[in-house]
């Protein structure tokens, strides 16, 4: 593992790292909490850039928006009380379900973002609360919606790139708003089977105004569940829309079969969940599910 | 430690004077272990050492046309490179078993066939592990690949692959059709016993390829010394049996290697292997230097050992009361591309689980087939596992169907008190056994104390599964093992006394991290009188202890402890014979505890241990020393009732264990505390057997999931709610009464998990691990749809 590195590289600012990144000749790899990159072992690399010193480490409102630095760790976010009132604390919420404490006190929101697995679990819950990250390179830096990055966050196009923080835009709120994430593994230290992360906004009259539901470890890349989202637009959640939802969600799904769960497993699990999901989120508002 | 040591000494005469058997005290190494001092193999740091790496095959079977190792040995670093070519041919076996082995002598240091993904194809030994890697890489290796047979099911059929067709091995029972070992044994006549039963019950299971995963993977450092002996520092369980092996092996004389057992993290059988040691010792030899070899924790999972997987069709026949008549086990098993331990674990499948029914009728056979897949091995347990899961599921099966408790039906059934096991006379260790008679028996209140602590008997009644997806249910199974191997397992133990009362022990016993050396300690420290800290233990040093076959069979308490209880005696009395000259009493009046001895008369004349010594050295001019050897021609059953309640999602399959009681009947527990510990450890790897660890293929041999983010095994946050009970009586053919425990527990978990899901969601989960898939695919299956229906709209 790491047999040919030749220097570890410790900068103390985002230009800085982003100069080791570009005078690495694709040899460098940026190194955050280290929990997937050192399990990942790649013998290629001959440098790597400790990026956890470069001032990414933060969480801090800009104008309404949330802003979360991408070397945050995932035990910071369970802590933050700013994190904790934010969608009903989901991000704290998912936080928490990352690996052991251990693994949480080095593991980084970017990390997890940036190493692109499809079973990220702070994917879905970014996704469903809109994020978009903010990438840097030596001539640029601009953001894009993270479903997009996701999509891509291992290819060349990011290669020579720092995603140097996760932007929240204000979520929907008040009295009709709730959140839920649910996970399935199959020990309690475990990357994920299935999650889900959903949100729903209620009217008044108990029809669904706004709807996001997301889902891991069912497709290429974490995903929104688009149709299953239309489909609930406007109407009363009882058993039969969640029903049709389940169904909708297990449709949209393209799971894989790996030594963890087959696919069809995966696919089933994908419907429970989302409606474990979307229950959790009605019983908060008093739905009469 | 919540046990309620349900009869223990309390009743037993004589109990009450105990002042260190029976007591908890701390482990004698404990605190070099908890202060990292340099306890383990690798601790050390011979100087000049190098680091020795094993080329694996990347083909499940070839054969090696080519193999120029000029580039590896031309590399700055390497000091030396071995194929098949640079050592000698010698079949052997790897099992650590005593000579000679029953199992096949079918493997060797290095061959020109590999024979599964991860067997040996050469070694080297660098100057660093990464010049090591390198070195591997330039060898070039030609070959040609062979059809491989995976699926134990297809391995014994014509046409299939031969694994071993090299003229030399022996020991294999049919080579031409991959049978390593055949076992056919009768009691009685099952075909008349079927006749005689009013109902019959037969079933297929499934068990997996499951890995020990011990803290500590297999390590060994090798050098030669000032007088150019081969010094062996490893992590095994068998010192002896490796020195024996490793001799034969490289063709030196047994009296130029010495082997050092230092703490041991974990071995579980694993290491009860003669695995790195062999490699390692050609490589020393080979470069004159000291190396070590270490195997990462992706080799241990596929070129160390694993759990034979096996196929299990189980009958029995009952009278319409539920006594039964007769048992049939019919197995099938893989051992994987050599025979480690093939026929020994398979023969316990059969021995240690049918009898524990009184069935006049029992019948055992068993293929174990050779497949091109990584090795299996001995693993706590040691075939029992398997055979239970089968046995208590059936049994299980059995009561529901006749309507029976299975609390009832166990309690008609088992194995009693006085009873003879015939079957354990017919099955022995690769040979004719010996009869067990069961001279201890602690099952009835093993069974009623666990009960008690899961709420059986109410919650067999009603459970409050009301509409919710998460449905609880109770499960329960019994289980036994033995306590060493009758007529083969045997131990010694020396003592000699030091100038200030203490007492040097020297053991042959291997402490793999169970306790053995505390409760050695503590069984000399009874004999002789003396405070536990008066006794300085010595193990598992060829050199220095005399022999011990090892830590496998559940033995070392009861043969290694019998030892040292002998031996104990023996030098008891020489004290107690200069005592009485230097106290003026006849010895049958004289008696020593807390490190002196007294007079049992009312003169009440004492003198202490040390000016006892003081006195044998420098003035009789004697050294108080004396040593013993033990065996026994019988191995009697620890029992243990396992007792689960679990938690099913029906709409995901997921089983969550709440609450697990296990009642172990142990003899005499020398040390409860550690005995709680042990059952606590077995039933953790239980739990992981039966639902969530299992080394996977894929269809070209090679392991799917050798690491920890994908083979799961059960962590601390996965762990239910454990109640531990100890059911003390009192074996005669024990030190103190003892009979073993780390390894009875193994086995419950799977079969009561099993059964607790069926009282909890009506299906019978035949094949391990229990994943949530398997659970939720039999739901769909057994159950009608309009309840499915009724479920999803509540
Ligand atoms: C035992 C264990 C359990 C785990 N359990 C879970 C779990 O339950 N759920 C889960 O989602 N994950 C889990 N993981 C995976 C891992 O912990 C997470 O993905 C974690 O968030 C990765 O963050 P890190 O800071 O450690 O990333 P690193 O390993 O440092 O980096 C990961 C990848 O991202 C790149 N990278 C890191 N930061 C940046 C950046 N700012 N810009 C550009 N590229 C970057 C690195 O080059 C690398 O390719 C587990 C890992 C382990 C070892």
């Amino acid at each position: 593992m790491f047999d040919k590195v030749e220097a570890f590289y410790r900068p103390a600012n985002v230009r800085e790292a982003l100069r080791l990144l570009q005078s690495g000749k694709g040899q460098a790899r940026v190194v955050a909490g280290g929990t997937d990159v050192v399990v990942e072992g790649d013998d290629s690399v001959r440098y790597l850039i400790d990026i956890t010193h470069a001032g990414l480490s933060y969480i801090r409102r800009r104008g309404t928006a949330s802003v979360i630095g991408a070397t945050t760790t995932m035990a910071e976010l369970e802590a933050s009380d700013a994190m904790q009132a934010l969608a009903g604390g989901l991000l704290s919420r998912a936080a928490r379900w990352c690996g052991s404490a251990l693994v949480r006190n080095l593991a980084t929101l970017g990390g997890n973002m940036a190493n692109g697995s499809p079973a990220a679990d702070m994917a879905t819950p970014l996704l469903v609360l809109d994020a978009s990250v903010v990438m840097v390179n030596a001539r640029s830096r601009h953001k894009l919606p993270l479903a997009e990055y996701l999509a891509g966050a291992r290819t060349k196009r990011h290669a020579r790139s720092l995603l140097v923080e996760v932007v929240v835009p204000e979520p929907p709120n008040g009295k009709g708003c709730r959140w839920s994430f649910q996970k399935l593994g199959r020990t309690a230290v475990d990357i994920s089977l299935v999650n889900v992360a959903a949100g729903l906004q209620l009217d008044s009259r108990g029809r669904v105004k706004w709807a996001r539901i997301a889902l891991g470890a069912v497709a290429p890349a974490p995903m929104r569940a688009s149709g299953a989202e239309q489909r609930m637009k406007g109407r009363i959640l009882d058993q039969a829309l969640l029903a049709e939802i389940g169904a909708e969600v297990a449709r949209e799904v393209s799971p894989i079969s790996d030594a963890r769960a087959s696919a069809e497993y995966r696919r089933e699990i994908s419907s429970v969940l989302t409606r474990r999901a979307l229950e959790e989120c009605s019983a908060h508002v008093g739905c009469s599910l | 430690m919540n046990g309620d040591r349900a009869g223990q000494s309390r009743d037993r005469q004589g109990a009450v004077s105990r002042l260190v058997v029976g007591r908890n005290v701390r482990k004698v190494d404990g605190v070099k272990l908890v202060t990292g001092g340099a306890a383990f193999t690798d601790d050390v740091h011979i100087p000049g050492m190098l680091h020795g790496k094993i080329l694996p095959s990347p083909h499940a079977h070839a054969r090696i046309r080519r193999i120029d190792t000029s580039k590896a040995k031309a590399l700055a670093g390497v000091h030396a490179v071995l194929t098949y070519k640079d050592v000698p041919r010698v079949p052997h076996t790897t099992a650590g078993q005593a000579w000679p082995e029953p199992s096949p002598h079918d493997t060797y240091l290095l061959d020109s066939k590999v024979r599964f993904v991860g067997d040996r194809v050469a070694a080297v030994a660098a100057e660093s592990r990464a010049i090591a890697e390198r070195a591997l890489k330039l060898i070039e290796v030609e070959y040609e690949i062979l059809p491989a047979v995976l699926d134990m099911e297809q391995a014994m059929a014509a046409g299939a692959p031969v694994i071993h067709d090299e003229p030399d091995s022996t020991k294999i029972y049919d080579r031409q059709r991959n049978i390593a070992g055949y076992i056919l044994r009768e009691i009685g006549s099952v075909e008349q016993g079927f006749a005689e039963a009013d109902h019959i019950f037969e079933r297929q299971y499934r068990t997996q390829r499951q890995q020990h995963c011990p803290i500590e993977p297999h390590v060994t450092i090798c050098w030669l010394d000032a007088d150019a002996r081969l010094v062996i520092r490893t992590s095994t369980q068998v010192p002896y049996h490796c020195r024996r092996q490793v001799a034969m092996i490289l063709q030196i004389p047994v009296s130029r290697v010495h082997v050092v057992k230092p703490r041991i993290g974990g071995g579980f059988g694993g290491k009860q292997e003669m695995l790195l040691e062999d490699i390692c010792g050609a490589l020393a030899l080979a470069s004159r230097r000291p190396v070590k070899i270490e195997y990462t924790r992706e080799e241990e999972f596929y070129m160390a050992r694993s759990r034979h997987p096996q196929i299990l069709r189980m009958k029995m026949g009952v009278k319409r009361d539920g006594t039964v008549v007769a048992s049939q086990l019919t197995v099938l098993a893989t051992t994987g591309a050599y025979g480690s331990h093939s026929t020994t674990v398979q023969g316990n499948t059969g021995s240690k689980v049918l009898p524990l029914y009184r069935a006049a009728h029992m019948r055992f056979e068993c293929h174990v087939v050779y497949t091109n897949a990584p090795v299996a091995g001995a693993f706590r347990g040691y075939g029992c596992p398997q055979g239970f899961f089968a046995q208590e599921t059936l049994v299980d099966e059995i009561a529901c169907e006749l309507g029976m408790d299975p609390m009832d039906f166990h309690r008609n059934n088992v194995i009693r008190l006085g009873d003879t096991d015939l079957l354990s006379a017919q099955l022995g260790e690769g040979k004719e056994g010996l009869p067990r008679l069961v001279r201890s028996c602690g099952l009835p209140q093993c069974m009623e104390s666990a009960a008690r602590a899961i709420g059986w008997t109410q919650k067999r009644k009603s459970l409050p599964n009301g509409h919710s997806h998460l449905r609880r249910g109770v499960g329960m199974a019994c289980t036994m093992q033995g306590s060493g191997i009758a007529g083969v397992d045997w131990a010694s133990a020396f003592l000699k006394m030091n100038e200030d009362g203490s007492f040097f022990l020297q053991v042959g016993a291997s402490d793999v991290g169970a306790g053995a050396d505390t409760v050695l300690s503590q069984i000399a420290a009874e004999t002789l009188g003396v405070t536990l800290d008066k006794v300085i233990i010595t193990s598992g040093d060829t050199d220095i202890t005399p022999f011990d076959v090892g830590a496998y069979a559940s033995s070392t308490t009861i043969i290694s402890g019998g030892a040292v209880k002998k031996a104990a005696a023996r030098v008891r009395s020489q004290v107690l014979e200069l005592a009485s000259k230097m106290l003026d009493a006849p010895v049958d009046q004289l008696d020593c505890a807390n490190n002196e001895i007294f007079t049992t008369c009312a003169c009440r004349k004492s003198v202490s241990m040390t000016d006892l010594a003081m006195q044998a050295m420098y003035k009789e001019k004697l050294q108080i020393m004396d040593g013993a050897s033990h065996f026994n021609t019988d191995s009697p059953p620890p029992f243990c009732a396992t007792f689960a309640e679990v938690e099913v999602d029906t709409e995901t399959g997921q089983v969550r264990v709440v609450h697990l009681a296990t009642a172990v009947d142990p003899g005499t527990a020398i040390n409860p505390m550690q005995a709680e510990g042990q059952v606590e450890g077995a039933v953790a790897q239980g739990l992981g057997y039966a639902l969530t660890e299992e080394l996977l293929l894929d269809a070209a041999g090679r392991p799917v999931n050798p690491n920890f983010l994908d083979y799961k095994m059960f962590g601390a946050q996965d762990m239910p709610k454990l109640t531990t009970i100890l059911v003390e009586t009192d074996e005669p053919l024990g030190p103190y009464g003892a009979k073993s425990i780390s390894e009875v527990p193994i086995n419950g978990p799977a079969p009561a998990i099993a059964n607790a899901i069926f009282h909890a969601v009506g299906v019978r989960i035949r094949k391990l691990p229990i994943r949530p898939e398997d659970v939720l695919r039999a739901l769909h299956a057994e159950r009608p749809a309009n309840l499915e229906e009724e479920l999803l709209t509540q």
